[in-house]
């Protein structure tokens, strides 16, 4: 089974978003922001994707991507950024620091599965 | 074994049940469409679900079942017994994979997979006409395709092609090539795939985490171009993409295989092998490539791209592929787009535009007053607020506005149940579908459409024998055309047929009495009879006339909702019913004017200019606009405003339907925002008033309606004919 | 990780036998093995049996062999794949490319 990094401060769009990945199938980990999503991968856990807000209180999501592809484990997983509309500058940002792609909030959760398909290796 | 894997299976084993009952059901000749849906909701399912368990053999071998349904389903095939056979014997296939997924076994087994080849070849053969030869046997002689592709520029390929080469970088960001070309599986067959790995250094420069293939993908498909794009998305910017269009031209291909760094030779092969060429098209187009450059080099001209010809020439046709795909795409948007509303009450959407009516004339208010009290930082903030405010009133009217695609979309299958009926070949064509238009009108603008497209299919439209006799297309065309033009919409209903025979018309209204014998009509005059209560000129009454409804009532329907309905024919040719409503919009920009005391507001989107009327010598209804003859009214003379002429009277000039009128007022005191508000069932009748409002001060304007104007204008001017050799007054602009 | 293990057949060939990912995670590694494997026989054998994983990297390290070994005018045969690695070479409709020596190479 694959197995979802969730990282998100919204509660609700940690527990809707691991909803729907969970009945597609996926195993899910979820960390309510980028310190605790780090600590996780610093663990060792196990993970094939990760899905991460861009803006969250503290680390951001660019910094802790940063973080996270130093480590040699997950050098070259797949990481997918949560973001809107308005942050479309921000992926050439975040593809110099690491993401693989994006997924723009609010998605279905049938966008949100495909894109999962095309990344997940 | 994981348990969503044993409900997929469970869930499977029920969908296929559900096709084999249907199958069975229609090879004992039940062809309800619900039927056919059935088994294919059933495979599309299976489809999916296998999908997301990744069970990729059970998910292509299922999508080849599928389109064939799909094609059995849209009416392109029609069923056979033996296509009964090969799809049930699919199903048995799906089943036997299924046993194997029961006993905990993901991976298909060899010798299974040989019977689903199989399977899929003779599923396949319905689909492509035989095509499954073609791409499974190297067997068949080339010079059989080229006879039906003879001159090289006729559609060859009934897929996509994709070229990619890879970004070196892909694999570092995390991105997995496999991925996104698995995932084309999800939108169709892949029929052929070739790998390059020419761009891959010798084994000591290689470095192992950069990426170095490249591939040409023949994929059959339904899916968009744009479908397509987005696989590729997350790494288009570091990759090279070129996506064909099916059935595109010998020459896009050839200019394919210039743009790829690869050798052409080796990159023809490539096409040949996956059939969107021949050999022998590849080999001319080789040949005109090196005269091409042979010519270049001899005339040491910068070398003419060929393929950037070639490949700009596909530019144009994948247009046409996608405006067909664009309509997939509306469909497919409109689905989420619905996921996103929310219904509302509409008398409290009523409400709030009632409401913002009363914020518009309150800031109207304001904004006067801040005027005349001459403090700046006043005008200052009132002038911020009624932006604000004008923002608010789009914002509130844009609630109500709604596309009028819907209610034109109906007409499809009217069209066509209809002209099946009368035995007719006709086309719906519609343009101006996204045109909006308040709600309200919306809702009763469907039955005289109606009656005006099932008019022109009925009597419009001839038989095709006497349209083959008159040189015309054996098919016909009626179109549905919406525009905005002046604060109106437009809709127009066109047919290409016979038109309206005016001698008809006036000798059938002789007999109905409606004029006498000896009556001088223009032309059109005649034709507008036909909206004359009582009136057809049919002689053999169909199925579709003869219910009493004639164009009257049309004219009626439309008048009610302060429209007018207008046609234009041509004996021969065709008719064209123009249809023109008002917005309805609550709130209209508007050009405030005075006559003496009474204030008159225009439209300002008819508004052209604005003039001084100078010479007082008005002799006809004409003036001299800059050599232009235009007639106007004079408002003070049509509304018999009391009082004295002024010295000096101001022209707006107005323009409705592409006719242009001149209005003439005593002052002009500009641009005004307004809320219409309807007149009573009293004024009605009243010709040129389109509505009332209330300005700032508390006074009551009216609002002008400027087609029934121009069209007054224009009428007066027939009438009263200037006295030849006089001069129109003379006109200078402000 | 991937452990690598080496044995000489009777006839001279390299043996090699890859048994773990065959990943871009460990592709420099896998990269080294091959690389010396090649340049120690004239014939080399990989036996895939043991790799549970093929990603892209993995596939493009079997082709870099193979090309290599090609320019060197040595033999290489994949003699034992797994079910993941025949995947990717079916997927990528490479296994003419690997499956005969015989087969005048695609690129050339």
């Amino acid at each position: 089974m694959k197995t979802i990094m969730l990282v998100d401060d919204s509660a609700t769009i940690l527990l809707s978003i691991s909803n729907i990945l969970s009945k597609a199938g996926y195993g899910v980990e979820k960390a309510a922001n980028a310190q605790e999503g780090l600590k996780k991968f610093q663990g060792g856990v196990k993970v094939d994707l990760l899905i991460t807000d861009l803006n969250m209180p503290g680390m951001n999501g660019i910094e802790f991507i940063k973080e996270v592809r130093k480590l040699p484990s997950y050098k070259f997983m797949p990481i997918l950024f949560l973001t809107t509309e308005s942050q479309q500058s921000k992926r050439a940002e975040a593809k110099a620091a690491g993401a693989s792609g994006w997924l723009v909030k609010p998605a279905t959760a049938d966008e949100l599965l495909n894109t999962i398909k095309l990344v997940l290796r | 074994m994981e348990e969503i894997v044993s409900v997929f299976a469970q869930e499977a084993r029920e969908q296929l049940t559900a096709m084999e009952d249907g199958l069975l059901r229609m090879e004992q000749g039940d062809h309800d469409a619900e039927t056919i849906n059935g088994i294919f909701r059933a495979a599309h399912t299976i489809k999916g679900a296998s999908g997301v368990v990744e069970i990729h053999h059970i998910e292509k071998f299922t999508h080849i079942l599928e389109n064939l349904l799909d094609k059995l389903r849209n009416g392109e095939l029609q069923v056979s017994s033996e296509m009964i056979t090969a799809l049930l014997q699919g199903c048995d296939h799906i089943g036997a994979l299924l046993d194997r997924v029961d006993q905990g076994n993901m991976d298909e087994d060899p010798e299974q997979k040989q019977k689903g080849e199989a399977s899929a070849d003779a599923l396949r053969a319905f689909t492509s006409g035989g095509s499954a030869a073609e791409t499974k046997s190297s067997m068949v002689e080339p010079s059989v395709a080229n006879v039906e592709r003879a001159g090289g520029d006729q559609a060859i390929s009934d897929c996509w092609h994709i070229s990619i080469r890879f970004g070196r970088d892909v694999l570092k960001m995390g991105m997995e090539p496999l991925a996104f070309l698995r995932y084309l599986l999800n939108l169709g067959e892949i029929a052929h795939l070739a790998t390059l790995c020419d761009g891959m250094p010798q084994a000591e420069d290689m470095d192992p985490e950069s990426c170095y293939l490249g591939f040409e993908i023949t994929l059959r498909s339904h899916a968009t171009k744009e479908q397509i794009e987005n696989v590729f998305s997350f790494c288009r910017d570091e990759c090279d993409l070129y996506i064909l269009p099916p059935n595109s031209k010998m020459d896009d291909y050839l200019g394919l295989i210039e743009r790829l760094p690869e050798e052409s030779l080796r990159l023809g092969e490539i096409l040949v092998r996956s059939g969107a060429l021949t050999q022998e098209e590849l080999d001319q187009g080789l040949r005109r490539q090196k005269a091409a450059a042979r010519i270049a080099e001899a005339t040491e001209q910068p070398s003419p791209q060929l393929g950037d010809i070639l490949v700009e020439r596909k530019m144009v046709q994948p247009e046409i592929v996608e405006a067909a795909a664009a309509k997939q795409k509306q469909v497919a948007e409109k689905k989420t787009a619905e996921a996103r509303l929310i219904r509302v009450q509409a008398d409290k959407l009523d409400q709030l535009i009632d409401l913002v009516g009363e914020l518009v004339i309150a800031g109207a208010s304001a904004n006067l007053l801040a005027q005349k009290s001459g403090q700046s930082t006043l005008v200052e903030a009132t002038s911020v607020l009624s932006r604000l405010v004008e923002n608010i009133r789009d914002s509130a009217l844009q609630l109500r506005m709604v596309q009028i695609g819907e209610t034109f979309n109906k007409f499809n299958r009217v069209v066509r149940d209809v002209s099946k009926e009368l035995g007719k070949d006709i086309d719906l064509v519609i343009t101006g579908a996204e045109t909006e238009l308040d709600k309200s009108v919306v809702e009763k603008i469907g039955d005289p459409l109606m009656h005006l497209v099932r008019n022109a299919l009925d009597h419009g439209i001839e038989p095709a024998e006497v349209r083959a006799a008159n040189g015309k297309p054996v098919k016909g065309r009626v179109e549905l055309n919406a525009f905005h033009d002046s604060g109106s919409i437009v809709i127009e209903v066109v047919d290409d047929g016979g038109g309206l025979k005016a001698d008809r018309i006036q000798a059938k209204a002789i007999e109905k009495g409606l004029i006498q014998p000896g009556q001088t009509l223009s032309e059109q005059e005649i034709v507008n009879l036909i909206f004359e209560a009582g009136f057809s000129t049919m002689e053999k009454v169909s199925n579709l006339s003869g219910r009493g409804v004639g164009m009257d009532v049309v004219r009626r329907n439309i008048q009610a909702l302060r429209g007018q309905v207008d046609v234009r024919t041509e004996v021969g040719v065709g008719s064209r019913f123009i249809i023109r409503l008002p917005l309805t919009l609550a709130i209209i920009d508007g050009f405030l004017t005075s006559v003496g005391d009474a204030s008159y507001v225009i439209p300002l989107d008819s508004v052209v200019e604005c003039l001084e009327l100078r010479d007082d010598d008005t002799r006809g209804h004409m003036l001299n606009l800059r050599g232009e003859v235009l007639p106007f009214i004079r408002l003070r003379e049509f509304f018999d405003v009391e009082g004295e002429r002024p010295q000096r009277e101001n022209v707006v000039v107005i323009s409705a339907s592409g006719r242009k009128a001149g209005i003439v007022v005593d002052q002009l005191l500009g641009e005004f925002q307004t809320v219409i508000k309807p007149l009573g069932s009293l004024f009605k009748h009243l010709r040129g008033i389109g509505g009332s409002t209330i300005l700032g001060t508390g006074e009551v304007a009216l609002i002008l309606d400027v087609a029934a104007l121009t069209q007054l204008a224009g009428q007066t001017e027939e009438r009263r004919q200037l006295p030849g050799g006089q001069r129109a007054p003379a006109l200078e602009s402000h | 990780m991937t452990e690598f293990a080496t044995q000489t057949t009777t006839d001279g060939a390299l043996h090699l036998i890859l048994d773990g990912p065959m990943t871009i995670y460990n592709a420099g590694d896998i990269k080294a093995q091959l690389m010396g494997a090649l340049s120690t026989s004239s014939i080399l054998e990989i036996d895939l049996s043991h790799v549970g994983e093929m990603d892209t990297a993995g596939f493009q390290l079997l082709v870099m062999a193979k090309r290599e070994s090609q320019r060197l005018g040595h033999t290489l045969r994949i003699v034992a794949h797994s079910q993941p690695v025949r995947d990717v070479i079916d997927f990528y409709n490479m296994d003419v490319f690997f499956g005969d020596p015989m087969i005048i190479p695609a690129e050339h």
